[in-house]
């Protein structure tokens, strides 16, 4: 924190909280969003300025609301299995896992051995597909659109291999209570194996270009610094708290699916920085492509994937409420359901981790940076405001 | 287990649940929850304020509040359910010891109509922006009914029944049960 | 700042030599994988409209409507999935638990229209370039929504059940009852077959909501001789389940029969609604069949007084006396009887019209009269020796049986015949310690038994013989008698007539038996009917003319049952009674001179 003087061109903190007038002439108060290349998805900032300062930053969500949790309220258990996914659209496949894994939960229902597999792989790569949507986020908003290009262009052929997998591009609709909907199609693995390799070696070009650029490095090296102690304070997650060098990753810490059948060291950093954030989420996507590649060799074969439900138009769940978590790539996210005997959930609630990294967190950050810096800061927190109304 | 035992010492918790190895349920009472959560943060390692929300029991005329708190020692999830009267609801704030919960605080009133007391920014809007209808989440508000009112149905939808049609078509005078 | 910070960043000029990721122009068409969820395809004929497509839909965008060239009939509901594409989310469950597997999805997804109302269509109805395209989403081997097969009913191995009259199938346990009961998809196509149109998915519900009193009382709505209904019906219900179209047809009899097995006929009054106060007119009801009782129980209910006339010495009429114990345990055709007596019903037994009682004293004395008298007289072969001894019918047998009789039928049988009567004729003679075997004029296929039936005989060691006509019967020489038969070819009759069994010159067989059972079918007989009431009834074929309440050519004379409808079943008569019981609600009420 810069230190208050008596002639300080900011206006005085209370509480955290800047205390100026806009009528002095000396402020000026832009909007940057809802629609905004620098902002991930529909959400603004309404960021007030003295020259090119931000001294205070509101959040605004809500251009998006469609009312998941609500809409569930009404359907019945496999009805919200369409509906879950759309809660986020680079990583749909969380959603559907933490759903379906709940309601598996309150069911009292075993799935496959080959079906956890399954899942895991799906979501290793769903976690590297929005990496390499984040980075063309990240280095679009510094200005090297370039790099942008190049994974964006893998994360289409990363789709590709999921619409042969699953039969849908973004909204796979895969992972369903009981299992999964299909078994790989033939010919299916070594193309996603040859899609490792393209994607590892254009990752070496990237921090080539990226993570080597003195350009990149002097505007996002101390740009909204993350300190270990604000990590819990704000809730934050995953690669956040990773570079703050909190070795923090629920999958190595409560397993779920296979992870414990997976060789992986949790990644840390020492300072969470947007660099340092950027550099944690690079060794990440080298992770996921490393447990790929683990999970294809050491997955059984073959074998069943789904369990036979009771007749899904009946299915009434027995009333009991769980939370069931996972690692994706912005951090912890989270199902919280509650049944209440019924054959539709009484409560669903999605903790997704852009909720506070996206609103209090960003708040805080925000002050004292260059305005031409927020859409970096905001996309190096990774946020998709989606899961924050959710 | 042992914070359950010891916090029912001092607090009015009841109706501990193990949904899971990692995962327990109680109950608190309304005065102590503040307290009982303050407890879990500062003495037995809850530092991370997993998510806090309400789950609506319309018959039974209660709000549950749910606060989850995560221990990262043990991994360990704490779930704490505070049940409290659907009516003129108001809860103590618990923004001074997570600033998250603000942002969970200020949903909350927007989506239930709980208020918090002192909870920073708890007023504004958060994503409902000039909504005059009773507080959305709350399940005696009716989506469909609101759905239908606020945008018109398309016209030309009709369906029917397959047992309706088939009587009108196969056996339209015959015994009907009385 | 190090100098590779500066450097390393042109290090990637060397992509520009690399073959690019673009597509050049002109841009092809990208056909969707071979998984896409494109456009839905509908195989038309295949789709039955049950509607489970329109249930699962969590986006309301299917509607149920009809379809040119599709006409309501039984089994198909004439309804097809018509899919709004505006709400439409691509999901794919309704392709996933699509009973009859006729609705999947191609892998198009281009396609351009300028009229928003084009996105709303019937798949497969309505033309579309996709509509025979190979690729696209299908249910996978291994993933299924719904459950193929059917709880297995627990029964008697043939080697036990042919040894006694124990009941052979012992009937569903709760846990077996639910889990048959969840298989259902409630589309309710089954209803409008069901003669008495019984609400079959309401009572299923009833059962996964484990309330046998709200199930007990959906069933007697349309039906009260469920506990006989729930062991013998002929389940025309289950030959259109949606189910079976998937694999077997939920066990609607059977799940039936567990609703009235899990309540005692003691608590029925206190499930089922009581009778109205008696409104004074009284009825009279001849034969006291499923017919016979099933209006006197509707009739009651609305206030009437019932006096049933039967000719037998217990009430049931061919529930008791025709179907063997075996499958129809004569305590659970007293429960249906006795609850029906408990309203108020008078039953006169051992009382024939006709005979004991003049049918004109009932004409005068009460306001309308039912009769549903069934089909006694069993046909003859018409062959020669028919009249030697050890020619017997197989309703006679049966009609032994039941009365507590040993039927005289020695060592060795044939029964002539390939309906329920002539299994049941054979099933019995096997309990009797005879070897039986059947003959029958058709093939198999053409068999009016049903199929269970006809498997169980079979099963517990009757020799089933096809195409073969009994020529005539002698005297044999070791047995009893010797039956001479032929064997016929099936000959096509053209487009939608059966093929005819035409006796194959020259061919002739001999078995020797001890007995020889016709079970050819039976014709009522109207001797009761004076000729004055008789003239202003018209009979066709044998059959009783009614219209659709029931009423003879006489306003006052109501009929049902096998003399009156060609199905000839149980639930068929019980839907008569119903259907009178209204009709002359209505005739008393509205038309009759006060």
């Amino acid at each position: 924190m810069v230190k208050e003087k008596e002639n300080s061109k900011f206006p005085p903190l209370v509480d955290g909280k800047s205390q100026y007038d806009l009528t002095s002439g000396k402020y000026l108060r832009v909007w940057q969003g809802p629609q905004h290349p620098g902002i991930t998805g529909n959400m603004s900032l309404e960021l007030t300025i003295c020259g090119d300062e931000i001294i205070d930053c509101k959040t605004h969500v809500g251009y998006l609301h469609r009312g998941f949790e609500k809409l569930m309220e009404r359907r019945k258990y496999i009805q919200c299995f369409p509906v879950v996914c759309r809660i986020c659209v680079p990583e749909p496949d969380f959603n559907e896992y933490l759903f379906a894994a709940c309601t598996e939960e309150l069911a009292g229902i075993q799935i496959p051995e080959r079906a956890e597999w399954i899942r895991t792989l799906n979501l290793e790569m769903a976690r590297l597909t929005s990496f390499l949507m984040w980075i063309g986020g990240q280095a679009g908003s510094f200005g090297m659109g370039t790099i942008g290009q190049w994974t964006v262009t893998l994360r289409d052929y990363m789709l590709d291999l999921f619409e042969e997998l699953t039969g849908g591009r973004i909204y796979h609709m895969y992972m369903l209570p009981g299992g999964v909907r299909a078994d790989f199609p033939p010919g299916w693995i070594n193309k996603l194996l040859d899609t490792l390799k393209t994607v590892e070696k254009t990752l070496d070009d990237v921090e080539l270009a990226m993570m080597h650029n003195a350009v990149f490095k002097m505007r996002a090296k101390g740009l909204g610094i993350i300190t270990p102690d604000m990590v819990d304070k704000y809730g934050i997650t995953g690669p956040n708290a990773r570079a703050a060098g909190v070795a923090r990753d629920i999958r190595k810490d409560s397993p779920y699916l296979v992870y414990d059948k997976l060789d992986f060291e949790i990644v840390t950093g020492t300072k969470s920085d947007a660099y340092g954030r950027c550099e944690v989420r690079i060794k990440e996507m080298y992770q996921s492509i490393d447990l790929i590649r683990q999970i294809v060799e050491k997955m059984p074969k073959e074998g069943p994937f789904f369990t036979k439900l009771p007749n899904v138009l009946h299915w009434r769940i027995p009333a009991g409420h769980t939370y069931k978590r996972a690692e994706c790539t912005r951090g912890e996210y989270g199902f919280y359901v509650q049944s209440d005997g019924s054959d539709k959930p009484r409560r669903t609630y999605v903790r997704g981790p852009s909720y506070t990294h996206a609103v209090a967190l960003m708040e805080h950050l925000a002050i004292r940076t260059n305005i031409a810096d927020t859409a970096g800061l905001m996309v190096s927190l990774h946020t998709y405001p989606p899961e924050i109304e959710r | 287990m042992t914070e359950f035992n010891e916090l029912s010492r001092q607090f009015q918790i009841s109706d501990l649940k193990e949904q899971r190895a990692d995962l327990h349920f109680f109950h608190a009472s309304k005065e102590h929850a503040v307290a009982v959560l303050t407890s879990l943060k500062e003495k037995y390692g809850y530092t991370h304020l997993v998510f806090f929300t309400v789950v609506d029991h319309l018959e039974k005329n209660e709000f549950h509040l749910t606060y989850m708190l995560h221990n990262y020692e043990k991994h360990h999830d704490m779930g704490v359910v505070v049940k409290i009267a659907r009516e003129n609801v108001q809860m103590e704030s618990i923004h001074h010891l997570w600033p998250a919960a603000a942002t969970y605080q200020q949903e909350i009133r927007e989506m239930y109509g709980v208020e918090f007391p002192g909870s920073p920014g708890l007023y504004e809007n958060f994503a409902l922006e000039g909504w005059e209808d009773i507080p959305p989440m709350r399940r005696d508000f009716d989506t469909k009914e609101y759905s239908d009112k606020t945008y018109y149905p398309r016209p030309g939808r009709e369906s029917h029944d397959p047992r309706e049609y088939m009587k009108e078509n196969l056996y339209p005078g015959e015994a009907e049960t009385w | 700042m190090s100098l590779k910070d500066i450097i390393a960043p042109f290090s990637v000029w060397k992509r520009a030599l690399e073959k690019p990721y673009t597509n050049r122009k002109p841009i092809e068409t990208r056909p969707g994988a071979d998984r896409y969820r494109g456009f839905h395809q509908n195989a038309i004929d295949q789709c039955i409209g049950c509607g489970t497509c329109e249930e699962i839909c969590q986006n309301n965008a299917i509607d149920l409507v009809p379809l040119e060239g599709k006409t309501s009939s039984h089994g198909d509901s004439g309804l097809r999935p018509k899919i709004d594409y505006g709400r439409c989310c691509w999901c794919a469950l309704c392709v996933d638990i699509c009973p009859t597997g006729s609705l999947g999805m191609s892998n198009e997804y281009i396609w351009i229209t300028t009229d928003p109302e084009d996105f709303r269509f019937i798949p497969g109805g309505e033309s579309k370039p996709w509509d025979d395209r190979a690729e696209g989403y299908r249910r996978a081997e291994g993933y299924d929504l719904l459950e193929a097969e059917r709880v297995e009913m627990p029964m008697l191995s043939f080697e036990e059940s042919q040894k006694s009259f124990i009941e052979m199938v012992q009937g569903y346990s709760k846990e077996q009852a639910m889990e048959e009961a969840d298989r259902c998809v409630a589309c309710g196509i089954c209803i409008a077959t069901c003669p008495a149109h019984m609400d079959v998915p309401a009572y299923i519900e009833a059962i996964r909501n484990d309330d046998m009193g709200e199930g007990l009382k959906i069933v007697y709505n349309a039906n009260p001789l469920p506990a006989s209904c729930g062991r013998v019906c002929s389940h025309a219900c289950e030959y259109v389940c949606a189910m079976k179209h998937k694999g077997e047809a939920i066990s609607i009899r059977w799940l039936k029969r567990y609703i009235i097995d899990q309540i005692y006929l003691g608590d029925y009054k206190e499930i089922l609604k009581s009778a109205d106060e008696s409104n004074g007119k009284k009825i009279a009801v001849i034969g006291s069949g499923p017919g016979g009782l099933s209006a006197a129980y509707y009739l009651r209910l609305l206030g009437y007084e019932i006096t049933v006339f039967d000719a037998n010495e217990k009430a049931g009429g061919m529930l008791r006396y025709g179907i063997p114990e075996y499958r129809l345990p004569y305590e659970q055709v007293d429960k249906d009887v006795e609850y029906i007596r408990q309203l108020g019903v008078t039953i006169n037994q051992d009382l024939k019209i006709g005979v004991d009682r003049d049918f004109k004293s009932l004409y005068d004395e009460y306001d309308a009269i039912f009769f549903s008298t069934g089909l006694k007289d069993p046909y003859g072969l018409e062959i020669a020796g028919e009249d030697l001894p050890g020619v017997q019918s197989g309703l006679d047998i049966l009609d032994e049986v039941t009365k507590g009789k040993t039927p005289d039928i020695g060592k060795s049988v044939v029964v002539v015949g390939g309906g329920n009567v002539a299994m049941d004729a054979a099933r019995t003679s096997r309990r009797y310690g005879a070897e039986v075997t059947i003959l029958y004029r058709r093939r198999e296929v053409d068999m009016p038994a049903d199929e269970e039936e006809i498997h169980e005989s079979q099963g517990e060691g009757c020799k089933l013989v096809t195409q073969a006509i009994p020529l005539r019967v002698e005297k044999g020489d070791s047995t009893r008698l010797k039956l001479f038969f032929g064997m016929a070819e099936m000959v096509d009759q053209g487009e939608g007539q059966r093929p005819k069994p035409v006796l194959i010159e020259g061919s002739e067989e001999v078995i020797e038996c001890d007995s020889v059972i016709t079970a050819i079918g039976q014709e009522a007989d109207y001797s009761f009917i004076p000729e004055e009431i008789g003239k202003n009834l018209v009979f066709n074929r044998g059959m009783v003319q009614i219209n659709e309440f029931r009423q003879t050519g006489d306003s006052k004379i109501f009929a049902g049952g096998d003399i009156a409808n060609r199905k000839r079943d149980a639930i068929s008569a019980i839907a008569d009674g119903h259907s009178a019981a209204k009709g002359i609600d209505i005739y008393l009420t509205n038309f009759k001179e006060k």
